[in-house]
């Protein structure tokens, strides 16, 4: 955690220190040599861009987040559920583990083509690529959690009388907490990046498919634009999750 | 840090999912191994016989197979060059996130002020990077490596610099109570020390490396397993994409165990697993 969120004043004044330098050689550079856009436009230039075509660009980052948050609502509730079920059926495990690895074998984008063939190329292609992503990391996290409670304590529950269920919901998911959400948070970002890239090999709009069609236009600055969007919608989205997590495991 | 040590722990669980049992000799391993390919080919040849699915959802596996004995030149091609680029993206981003690592260890500042950036960096859609790198490298086999080396670096980096963190400061001060240099404490103690977090990432990025560069390839190709894909795409043809995928699938799966051979051999130390 230290690394990502720096906690001490000095490091944050490094961390803005480390972008500040970096905006000013970007700027420098592509200034300085007169780059043409195509290799790298001026981050003032990308930030106009962001600015001139502010429509055409929240219009796609609604897009492109609505597909990722229904995808990722769908995903964790998967994840989490398949990873519950395995606990409480441990017998569901011999069938379960093996499958969701053989489906993990081929890389997530590979099914890309087949989910658009099979959903079209409206929004729920998109929801699904999204879910199947984020299900598995959130499944593998959250069983990784709930195994890892203390044998003893469950004797212990089990000794007061406590069945499968309040065990469960008053031991396994409270210890698998921080783990879920990490894997939760980790998600976030891979959530907008697989929705993206859905889009561009077909959609009806959003930020994957604004990329696509830049390309297409040799639009450049238009290219860099729609990447700083989605960087920060990424990123807001992480926080979010982010910020939910220090609220829900207030005792950390 | 906290993106890379919960990729590597839901990593972890992967692994054990993947690998077989650690039973005694290679022959009970890949026997089971081969049994539970049959199994699976038997179940799938059989439900989609039983229930009658539409081969538009999902082919029977020996009309998939067929298909790609029909033409095994297109796959082979397709996978040697995936692999090729797989290969090289891997190898640049192992490198250079191990190197950055032990940058970082050493150089606060240079950690602090850089770190936050790489994590930004991770945000970029890796679609919308690769449009770029296709631009700057032409549509080589280079620019498919640069993509998958992006998607790389990263879990190596925050894993390699996880596990230099990891060393016991008192087993540092004891060597350097013996005189050692600063080269000798990094080969001897640090790197072994965080060995087994390296190749947790290492695992991750086998996976992530080949990702890139199937994206690479749908900016435009002629060979490659993600070429193989779009044009089965295009031309809506179901048997032919999941002859893709199965490659895919063969290529990740075989890497990946190549590399967790290679930790079991480098880390036999290390009771994880």
């Amino acid at each position: 955690m230290s690394a990502a969120l720096p906690s001490s004043s000095l490091a944050v004044q490094r961390g803005v220190l480390g972008a500040v330098l970096l905006v000013l050689c970007w700027e420098g550079l592509a200034r300085g040599l007169h780059l043409p856009s195509y290799v790298l436009p001026a981050v003032s230039d990308i930030l106009a861009g962001v600015w001139s075509k502010r429509a055409l660009l929240s219009e796609a980052a609604g897009y492109t987040l609505l597909e990722a948050l229904v995808g990722y609502g769908l995903g964790c509730l998967v994840g989490i559920g398949l990873a519950v079920a395995i606990t409480m059926l441990p017998v569901l495990r011999t069938v379960i583990l093996p499958a969701a690895t053989a489906i993990n074998a081929v890389p997530v984008v590979g099914y890309s083509p087949l989910i658009l063939l099979w959903f079209g190329i409206g929004v729920v292609s998109k929801m699904v690529m999204v879910a199947m992503a984020v299900s598995f990391t959130v499944f593998l996290s959250t069983l990784a959690g709930l195994d890892r409670v203390d044998r003893r304590a469950v004797d212990l529950m089990r000794s007061f009388g406590a069945g499968r269920l309040s065990i469960l919901w008053r031991l396994r998911l409270p210890t698998a907490l921080p783990l879920l959400l990490a894997g939760m948070r980790v998600s976030t970002v891979r959530s907008v990046i697989i929705a993206i890239i859905t889009e561009m090999l077909g959609a009806y709009g959003g930020l994957g498919w604004v990329i696509y069609q830049a390309v297409l236009q040799i639009d450049f600055v238009q290219v860099w634009s729609a990447i700083f969007v989605a960087s920060a919608a990424s990123l807001s989205f992480f926080g979010l999750i982010g910020l939910l997590e220090r609220k829900i495991l207030f005792w950390k | 840090m906290s993106i890379g040590s919960t990729a590597s722990l839901v990593e972890d669980k992967a692994a054990a999912g993947l690998r077989p049992g650690r039973l005694p000799g290679w022959m009970r391993k890949t026997a089971r191994l081969l049994l539970g390919l049959a199994v699976t080919a038997l179940l799938w040849e059989g439900s989609v016989q039983l229930f009658g699915i539409r081969p538009a959802y999902l082919p029977r596996l020996s009309a998939i197979l067929a298909a790609m004995a029909a033409t095994p030149r297109a796959y082979l091609d397709g996978f040697l060059r995936t692999l090729a680029e797989t290969l090289i993206g891997f190898a640049a981003g192992g490198a250079f996130g191990v190197l950055i690592g032990i940058a970082f260890f050493r150089l606060r500042a240079l950690r602090e002020m850089i770190f936050p950036i790489f994590v930004v960096s991770q945000t970029i859609p890796v679609i919308a990077f690769g449009a770029l790198v296709v631009l700057w490298f032409g549509n080589t086999l280079l620019a498919k490596a640069v993509i998958a080396f992006y998607l790389t670096f990263f879990p190596v980096t925050v894993n390699t610099l996880l596990g230099l963190e990891t060393v016991d400061p008192k087993l540092v001060a004891l060597m350097k109570s013996f005189g050692a240099s600063n080269r000798q404490l990094l080969l001897r103690l640090q790197l072994p020390t965080a060995l087994p977090h390296i190749f947790v990432a290492l695992r991750l990025a086998s996976s992530l490396s080949l990702v890139g560069a199937i994206v690479g390839e749908w900016f435009g190709d002629t060979t490659g397993i993600g070429v193989l894909l779009l044009q089965a795409m295009y031309t809506e043809n179901v048997v032919a994409l999941w002859g893709a995928l199965l490659a895919a699938a063969l290529l990740g799966t075989g890497f990946y165990a190549v590399v967790a051979a290679a930790e079991r051999r480098l880390v036999f130390w290390s009771a994880e697993q």
